[in-house]
């Protein structure tokens, strides 16, 4: 299980990290724009490559923002729960996390193939929306995946990574 | 069932799970997904569920979301925001209290840089309270101050609260922006005023902080020039007509990791950390979006903001009696729910109501917000009064909610100002607008 947990943040950093470049891959794009936008030359297809940038960025963070706990939650009535009832719901919320973003997944993949049949791109620089409907699911099915590893170690060993340092 | 009691059977079922700490977007998106696939079939749900994500994750106008929080982060980790701090100090510090209104200055501006109350108490409370403990402040004022001084950044802007309800409610970010100025400032000088007060009726509250020289002053003003810059090339570039909101926001971040090259500040570690941290709060609050815009759906499909606004009506409460009713809801849902939670659970059902009563929905933006930010430091679950504490651990809780309490106060008479002269926050973008 130790191995497993390994991979999986080594898979989250990675997928964490290019969500990272991207952020900063937008604000050069959008600096290169609005000056080359002063000087009469803007940067050709910047809406594009934000935008599409913008996909990696929130999905590329989806999995590293669970394994931190990142999803916000009403725990008003934590305290009065009894433990075994939280980690029982610590559980559920994992499985429902991984149920919500393998239908994400398999929603945007269906999505893609249309995609891909109308050949739809973006309007500048023609890139296949496809492309990047498929970085989605991928980002998706890896959150999905560390749910799915978070509830397994809550279950059985009753490890909530969430509460520890790494990634 | 009819529409109706389906929509109110998923109400009741969200509030379950919400009360069962199931996180927010996987509730929403839960209720919405199932209330579609009930009322509209299984092919709507998923064509929703697939158009929605990728729509929302591809939308220009969110590209703030991500590249605002860096420079907020950005600037933390390069010490812009302390210098805003020593700066207010240098100017205010000398009066009694004087710590504590540099704080709040130092809160309002660094809040409105980074777009988040939680992370201004944090940075602030870090950088003020150790100060303030120095010249045996009573505990109650500067955890009071920083814990209610750090809500100012919600009407500052450029503010991160406006830019999530102009994208729910479709409104101008550059008006909300606008609007907010007056409201912020007015609060700002309200809370200036109970710190005031405070320290008038028991001096012991916050002893007059050392005397600062001319050089002291210059040289703390000069080292506040960089934070006031971004400020003011990002505001001033939207509303010169140089770039919009999405590029001001990219140029900002430009500007404070320039700022932080050029002082050897922006580490390679501190540039990951800002990043992790950005990525993390992206992913929360854009999860939540999408999930808000597969339950809106679900809520128009079964009726029930067209029930509620005609419930509504029917009681003929005229405009000041709707928006104390909503206001009322959203005090007290603020006690219990996080606010930007709340903005996306209720804008669908209250939102209508507020158009079709004429109310400027700009107007009732500013109300709204500010309104959430209120939730921020009142019990149970005063959000930045815990984070003040873990700032602060020597200071019991009930300390700290009783420094945050005129404040809330101020607050308070700060929304029925609103409330009552709509001109303070629509003057600004009505004029210029217009």
């Amino acid at each position: 299980m130790g191995a497993i947990r390994a991979l999986a943040d080594r898979l989250i950093g990675l997928s964490a990290t290019i969500g990272i470049i991207g952020i900063f891959a937008q604000v050069a794009v959008i600096v290169t724009d609005v000056i080359g936008r002063a000087f009469g030359a803007p940067l050709y297809g910047s809406q594009d490559i934000v935008t599409m940038v913008l996909v990696i960025v929130v999905f590329g963070g989806m999995a590293l923002c669970d394994r931190k706990g990142g999803h916000i939650g009403v725990d008003l009535l934590e305290h009065w729960f009894p433990d075994w009832l939280n980690r029982a719901i610590d559980i559920a919320a994992a499985l429902l996390g991984a149920l919500i973003f393998t239908m994400i997944a398999i929603a945007v993949w269906e999505s893609a193939k249309l995609s891909q049949m109308l050949n739809l791109c973006t309007n500048l620089m023609r890139w296949p929306k496809a492309w990047f409907q498929w970085a989605l699911c991928g980002f998706a099915l890896m959150a999905a995946a560390g749910m799915i590893l978070r509830a397994v170690e809550l279950t059985f060993l009753r490890r909530d990574v969430r509460r520890e340092p790494g990634v | 069932m009819t529409g109706g009691e389906i929509g109110t059977l998923g109400i009741g079922i969200l509030l379950v799970l919400l009360a069962f700490r199931i996180p927010v977007a996987f509730s929403m998106f839960l209720v919405g997904f199932v209330g579609i696939w009930v009322l509209n079939g299984w092919n709507a749900a998923m064509g929703l569920l697939a158009s929605e994500t990728f729509t929302l994750a591809s939308n220009p106008e969110l590209i703030v979301v991500p590249v605002f929080i860096p420079m907020g982060n950005v600037a933390s980790f390069t010490g812009m925001s302390s210098a805003l701090y020593d700066a207010a100090y240098a100017l205010v510090g000398r009066v009694r209290g004087g710590l504590a209104h540099a704080t709040v200055i130092g809160c309002g501006g660094f809040a409105a840089l980074s777009g988040s109350s939680v992370a201004s108490a944090l940075t602030m409370g870090k950088v003020s309270l150790a100060q303030m403990d120095r010249f045996n402040y009573d505990t109650r004022l500067p955890t009071g101050v920083v814990a209610a001084g750090s809500t100012l950044g919600i009407l500052i802007p450029p503010s991160t609260g406006f830019v999530i309800y102009a994208i729910l409610t479709e409104q101008s970010i550059g008006r909300l922006f606008l609007a907010g100025v007056l409201p912020g400032l007015l609060l700002l000088a309200m809370f200036m005023l109970v710190m005031a007060i405070l320290c008038w009726i028991w001096p012991e509250f916050g002893a007059p902080g050392p005397i600062t020289t001319l050089a002291e002053k210059g040289r703390a003003l000069v080292g506040a020039i960089p934070i006031l810059g971004v400020v003011t090339a990002t505001i001033g570039g939207i509303y010169g007509g140089f770039f919009s909101p999405p590029e001001a926001a990219g140029v900002g971040a430009a500007l404070v990791m320039v700022y932080g090259a050029l002082t050897g500040r922006m580490t390679l570690a501190a540039t990951r950390e800002a990043g992790r941290d950005s990525i993390i709060t992206t992913a929360t609050v854009m999860l939540i979006l999408i999930a808000a815009h597969m339950i809106n759906p679900f809520l128009a499909l079964s009726h029930i903001p067209t029930a509620v606004g005609e419930a509504m009506a029917a009681l003929n409460l005229g405009v000041y009696g709707t928006l104390a009713v909503i206001m009322v809801i959203y005090l007290i849902l603020g006690c219990f729910l996080e606010g930007f939670a709340m903005l996306v659970l209720t804008l669908p059902i209250f939102f209508p109501v507020i158009v079709a009563l004429g109310i400027d929905p700009i107007w009732f933006g500013v109300l709204v917000v500010l309104t959430l930010e209120m939730g921020l430091i009142p019990p149970p679950v005063g959000l930045n009064v815990f984070v003040v504490k873990s700032v602060a651990p020597g200071v019991p809780l009930g300390r700290i909610f009783q420094g945050v309490l005129p404040f809330w106060v101020a607050m308070l008479v700060t929304l029925l100002l609103l409330i009552v002269f709509p001109q303070i926050s629509l003057f600004p973008p009505d004029t210029m607008f217009n």
